[in-house]
């Protein structure tokens, strides 16, 4: 400690520089440190608690506050029902029919069902920039790093970090890393990613310049990407830019998941990236 | 104590920062605790300390959320360690003092925050940034360590008291 003491002037350089080998170093680490997972494991179960309080909380007090609405609101999704009901039994019907026809064909059925499991946001980033968040399930539930997270809506992200009963996980309208995607209508290839100018959107980049991609097509992950798996739908295009090379054009993608409210996702636990290998 | 009660202050801020906090969110913008918390503790005890806790602050910000380790504790350990040369200059009884300083703070720990982070991977616009990102962030942060300082000064004056007493005894 005297030491420490003695040589003041140099401890603040001397961390800033130990700060930067850090940073190089921990850019592309594959798992998380045992310090690093050890600090997880004693404070993901206090957020998790606080969350859920705190959603709990604000459920409540939205429910006081709009009750006209939500009986409206009731009114409405029972109608809902009702109609979504007539339509499950047809499309059961027709799925019905597709399996038989799929056999006799002997086509493999593409859009088989990954094995998922549910999991609950639990901790958001703190700084208004990035949107990293934290789920309630680890490696203990057999998640992995680069396993695929989906919600109701669509594709939320994918694993970057699994500690033993957290993981981490980066969400699509962040920056960093590009799904390979196309457009379900003209099958237009093309490399979504954050869109950091537009915030909560979408870009997707390196589209053909003659694609016929269109307002309003729905963009799926492609065949192409690494460790997404065919066919999770990203968004619907909001908008059509040409670029300056006049070789390719990016469209504005608004992603089908409301991030804002997310409070459970799913996650397949499969991991495409390891089966490639 | 000190240690102890720091250790508390800092781990708690982080909890709730990460998950009550994005409940109070204005125009997607939640405020950064961490920063008043830096650089409140910085301004009552001097550039060390505040560098200290600066980058215990930062560090915990890296392991959850990080891309990196180290980005956030370099950030939190330079805005302590500057915010603490003011300490001799000033009493901590000034209210004004730690708002300004929250403020300018604020918009140098986010600026350098693009210029590290966004700037470098070819995002140019910056007035854009500045207009939905730091002025919000700067000016909902310096008008809630209006209310946390006032907090974090009361702890100091309890400890410092403890710290008194004890000096006594021995």
């Amino acid at each position: 400690m005297n030491f420490l003491k003695n040589h003041k002037k140099f401890v603040i350089p001397l961390v800033a520089v130990l700060c930067l080998c850090m940073i190089s170093f921990s850019l592309n680490r594959a798992e998380p440190t045992f310090f690093e997972s050890g600090i997880g494991y004693v404070l993901s179960p206090v957020q998790e608690f606080n969350t859920s309080i705190t959603n709990w909380v604000s459920s409540k007090f939205n429910a006081l506050t709009n009750i006209n609405e939500i009986e409206n609101e009731n009114e409405k999704l029972k109608e809902e029902v009702f109609s979504l009901q007539t339509e499950v039994n047809r499309l059961k019907i027709v799925e019905d029919e597709n399996k038989k026809l799929s056999e006799l064909l002997k086509i493999d059925q593409k859009y088989s069902d990954y094995p998922k499991i549910g999991a609950r946001i639990i901790a958001k980033d703190t700084s208004n920039w990035y949107d990293v968040f934290l789920i309630d399930k680890g490696s203990n539930d057999g998640i992995e790093k680069n396993m695929v997270v989906i919600a109701s809506g669509g594709l939320v992200g994918k694993i970057v970090e699994a500690g033993f009963n957290y993981s981490k996980v980066v969400s699509i309208i962040d920056d960093t890393d590009s799904v390979g995607a196309k457009s379900l209508r003209t099958d237009d290839l093309g490399f979504v990613r954050g869109d950091f100018e537009n915030q909560g959107m979408c870009k997707m980049e390196y589209v053909d310049s003659d694609a016929e991609i269109m307002q309003g097509d729905e963009i799926v992950t492609s065949h192409l990407s690494e460790i997404y798996p065919p066919g999770i739908t990203i968004g619907y295009v909001k908008d059509i830019q040409n670029d300056d090379n006049t070789i390719t054009k990016c469209a504005i993608i608004t992603p089908t998941v409301d991030f804002k409210h997310l409070e459970t996702v799913l996650v397949i636990t499969q991991n495409f990236k390891k089966d490639l290998k | 104590m000190r240690c102890f009660v720091t250790a508390v202050i800092i781990v708690l801020n982080f909890i709730i920062q990460s998950t009550f906090l994005h409940n109070i969110e204005i125009i997607n913008i939640t405020p950064n605790t961490a920063i008043i918390v830096i650089i409140s503790f910085a301004f009552m005890r001097g550039e060390y300390e505040g560098a200290a806790i600066g980058f215990a602050v930062g560090i915990i910000q890296d392991i959850f959320f990080g891309r990196c380790i180290g980005m956030h504790a370099l950030l939190g350990m330079l805005t302590g360690y500057f915010c603490g040369k003011f300490y001799a200059d000033f009493f901590t009884e000034n209210f004004l003092v730690p708002l300004l300083m929250t403020f300018v703070g604020t918009f140098l720990y986010e600026f350098a925050f693009y210029v590290f982070n966004l700037l470098i991977l070819g995002y140019t616009d910056f007035i854009y940034f500045l207009q939905t990102v730091i002025l919000p962030e700067t000016a909902y942060t310096a008008l809630l360590s209006v209310f946390l300082y006032k907090i974090f000064y009361i702890i100091n004056e309890k400890l410092k008291k403890r710290e008194n007493m004890k000096r006594k005894f021995f």
